[in-house]
């Protein structure tokens, strides 16, 4: 009998009444369970790559392996609660609880999702140390995101919430626009690989990534990016200290630039921080192996320290 | 009950050393059943039993409990033309109404005291001496001058062969045999199939369930639903306005025939119809692979067109999963597909429809030369007029052959065939026949008519394999053309394509 790998899906549900759509691969007595948050306006098909490369360690029973689509994102639903990136660490540990109660976790985070992650250890610190045994934190920041008004970050956080509303009204039409120009369009992928890609990323990458952003929803770009703006974790990291930590960020990453990274190494000197070269923001699609070696990492350190405690 | 009852006793079929003879046995009472029992009661004739396997009447609908099942077609249009209903709650009603409806109008033509329950035929054999058929049922036997099959083509479910079922430790439960006591709440459950059945039964159970994954093997072309709950003041309308009913009933059927113009005279008047469909999906689903997975690759119509608002929506939602790897294996607790997937399941849900191509009917009818009509059709489903076979005397089909329909009310297509048999009944009666059988040639005729007819339509051309196709190929259960069309071909029986035997003397004094 070939070896399979164990899937199901779930709703995991917020006390808020959010339905987060997740996919977990493997069974529930594996060693060590991988939770993987997606970024801004993508959902969990950004994590397709990396889980590939997972497949036959997930096969062989070494981890499970859950994707969720944040709230507003992929499958799942809105929720009544503001939408802050608070609530985003809050939805982050109800798929802890619910899906991995018991056994060592490590997390990683792409982007909005790595600052899920800075939100949880922000707001659930207990976690750290005991269940959640290592974070990975791809091109991700702790704050001050609208302070470099030259970063493509800088320049959209400018418009202003009345603009954005505006553009939340008038929705349908913005949605035809956007039909216009669809993902597979040259024009749309130059903007699309400009913005978010290395010099190395190949057109499937591209395409792939554009195809994920165009099935997100206008108001999921709209109602995050005031949340975006408002998110500064730079005080809150303690947790974070007491597990490994590597941090993953692209030499030509224009929405997270560097000096996010960095500055996410100064407050945890204990952490790696890989600077990978002719990379943009989408270090999960564009290096999926080293993102890879990576969680292998933490999962070997996660399982070693249970094994001995 | 109605008062008929009392003042109009029905004669009860006399039983004879355990043998009840009867003029006409009609097997099943489903809407063809009913037709015709209501139809030979209306012209006075008493001496008829309906043998019906079941306790109640009602036939598909009857047997169709599943959750979320409803009928396609308006039910304005899907019910007898002769019993109007005008308290339907909704303009495309719900499986409980509809059985309702069957209910009460078998009780209102005083159908029910005909009715035989618990009678599942195990054979029915031509006597030619006797010029009888024998019928043995499981509440004994019968004999009848006519036998008319209304077994249907949505009666006898089929069961996939896939490995390993038998292993499922969980329940595995048909959607035509929906056991309702069975909790699916918070369970995690696998639906086989995306036919007519399937997209009813997973928004209807996707709520409430702790995953559902659905199985596709070919997806769906699906239009919306243009359901709504009929205002009160329709119903009154309905009620007190003669003919308004009969005006909507019109207005829909023209509506639905005009299709028949796309599937099986011009594709391209089909094109409209999958713009409709594939905007359809593009708003309700986002997730590119899983558009791309819903994504038809044949023509619309060649499989039946389905009609849902919230099927997408339920595949797409949080605790749901479109499987199109195929299935592998089923394992005590899990199904495993092809992809070397394998997902936790608790219940599966079989919505792969039934045997239409090879009715189990047919097997238990012998006719003249002792050959079981299903041997006789080995090669494909052969009749004339889709109601009569030969060396099958005084046999009548109805939803037989090539009588089916995929855009319109099969009730249409029932009251045609029942009044041609009808009228074949009262031929025999008025020339003293006690054997009416239809000739090969006729058959033959029928036979090429309809492969006439179905040449370059979207079943044969639309590049897909439907339920609708024999083994090989062969368009068996459509009628290919206009409806209006068959109606016409089956007013009055064609005569001369029948052999007919006068009743000796003896037979006309029993």
């Amino acid at each position: 009998m070939t070896a399979t790998v164990w899937r199901r899906v779930a709703a995991v549900r917020s006390p808020d009444g959010a339905e987060l759509h997740a996919t977990i691969d493997g069974t529930d007595d594996a060693p060590v369970t991988v939770v993987l948050a997606h970024g801004w306006t993508l959902a969990q098909a950004a994590w397709d790559d990396v889980a590939d490369q997972l497949a036959p360690r997930i096969a062989a029973g070494d981890l499970r392996l859950v994707r969720y689509d944040q709230r507003g994102h992929g499958r799942s639903t809105w929720g009544d609660a503001e939408i802050t990136v608070d609530q985003l660490g809050d939805d982050l540990a109800a798929v802890i609880d619910q899906l991995a109660p018991t056994g060592p976790v490590v997390l990683g985070g792409h982007s909005m999702g790595g600052m899920t992650i800075m939100c949880l250890a922000a707001s659930r610190p207990e976690l750290f140390g005991d269940r959640v045994r290592g974070v990975l934190l791809v091109s991700t920041s702790a704050g001050d995101l609208t302070s470099d008004p030259r970063s493509a970050g800088g320049r959209m956080a400018k418009l202003k919430p009345g603009v954005l509303n505006a553009a939340l009204a008038g929705a349908g039409v913005f949605e035809r626009l956007r039909n216009l120009l669809p993902p597979d369009h040259p024009r749309h992928q130059k903007m699309v690989r400009g913005l978010l890609y290395g010099a190395d990323a190949t057109d499937e990458m591209v395409l792939t990534g554009a195809r994920i952003m165009h099935a997100s929803t206008l108001r999921s770009f709209i109602a995050f990016m005031p949340a975006l703006g408002d998110h500064d974790k730079r005080e809150e990291l303690t947790a974070l200290t007491r597990v490994p930590v590597e941090i993953f960020v692209g030499d030509s990453d224009k929405l997270t630039p560097r000096r996010h990274s960095k500055q996410l190494a100064e407050v945890l000197p204990e952490a790696q921080l890989h600077e990978v070269e002719r990379t943009g923001h989408m270090v999960t699609q564009e290096r999926p192996q080293l993102v890879t070696d990576a969680i292998e990492r933490l999962m070997a350190a996660a399982t070693a320290d249970r094994a001995a405690a | 009950m109605t008062s008929t009852l009392e003042t109009q006793p029905a004669p009860a079929p006399q039983p004879t050393a355990g043998v009840r003879d009867v003029k006409v046995a009609i097997i099943g009472s489903g809407f063809a059943g009913l037709g015709m029992a209501i139809a030979l009661r209306k012209r006075g004739e008493h001496d008829f039993a309906v043998l019906e396997r079941a306790d109640d009447v009602g036939g598909t609908w009857r047997d169709n409990t599943y959750p979320g099942a409803a009928c396609d077609v308006q039910s304005n249009l899907y019910s007898f033309s002769f019993a109007p209903n005008p308290d339907w709650p909704r303009s495309y009603s719900e499986q409980p109404e509809i059985q309702a409806y069957l209910q009460a109008t078998a009780d209102r033509f005083g159908v029910r005291e005909h009715c035989v329950f618990g009678a599942d035929v195990t054979s029915a054999r031509w006597d030619d001496a006797a010029r009888r058929w024998e019928v043995r049922t499981t509440a004994g036997q019968f004999r009848a001058q006519v036998l008319v099959s209304a077994a249907g083509a949505l009666a006898d479910p089929t069961y996939p062969d896939i490995p390993g079922l038998d292993s499922f430790a969980g329940t595995v439960m048909h959607s035509a045999r929906w056991d309702a006591s069975h909790d699916l709440a918070g369970e995690k459950v696998a639906v086989i199939g995306t036919g007519a059945s399937a997209i009813q039964v997973v928004p209807a159970i996707q709520p409430i369930v702790d995953s559902v994954a659905v199985y596709q093997r070919t997806p769906a072309w699906v239009v919306p639903r243009t359901d709504h709950p009929v205002k009160p003041v329709m119903r009154l309308l309905y009620r007190i306005v003669p003919g308004l009913q009969k005006a909507v009933r019109s207005a829909l059927y023209l509506f639905r025939e005009f299709l028949v113009i796309g599937m099986a005279k011009r594709r391209r008047f089909l094109k409209p119809v999958a713009k409709l469909a594939q905007a359809h999906l593009h708003k309700q689903v986002r997730d590119p692979k899983l558009r791309e997975a819903l994504t038809p690759n044949y023509t619309i119509g060649c499989k039946r067109i389905l009609i849902s608002n919230d099927y997408f929506p339920a595949v797409a939602a949080p605790n749901a999963e479109l499987v199109t790897g195929g299935i592998a294996e089923v394992r005590e607790h899990s199904i495993v597909d092809r992809d070397g997937v394998e997902r936790p399941t608790d219940t599966i849900v079989l919505a792969t429809g039934f045997h239409v191509t090879d009715l189990p009917i047919a097997e238990k009818i012998c006719g003249r030369d002792g050959r079981s009509l299903a041997d006789v059709w080995s090669d494909g489903m052969v009749s004339n007029r889709s109601s009569t076979v030969a060396g099958f005397p005084n046999l009548f089909l109805l939803v037989g052959p090539n009588v089916g329909v995929g855009h319109t009310s099969m009730v249409y297509m029932i009251e045609s065939q029942v009044a041609y048999v009808d009228d074949a009944l009262q031929t025999m009666d008025a020339e003293g026949l006690a054997v009416l059988e239809t000739t090969p040639a006729a058959q033959e005729a029928y036979r090429d008519l309809i492969a006439e007819k179905s040449k370059g339509t979207v079943w044969l051309a639309g590049g897909c394999a439907s339920w609708y196709l024999d083994k090989h190929g062969h368009n068996t259960t459509l009628w290919p053309d206009f409806t209006f069309r068959f109606r016409r071909l089956t007013r009055k029986l064609d005569r001369e394509n029948y052999v007919g035997t006068p009743a000796t003397s003896a037979e006309v004094a029993a």
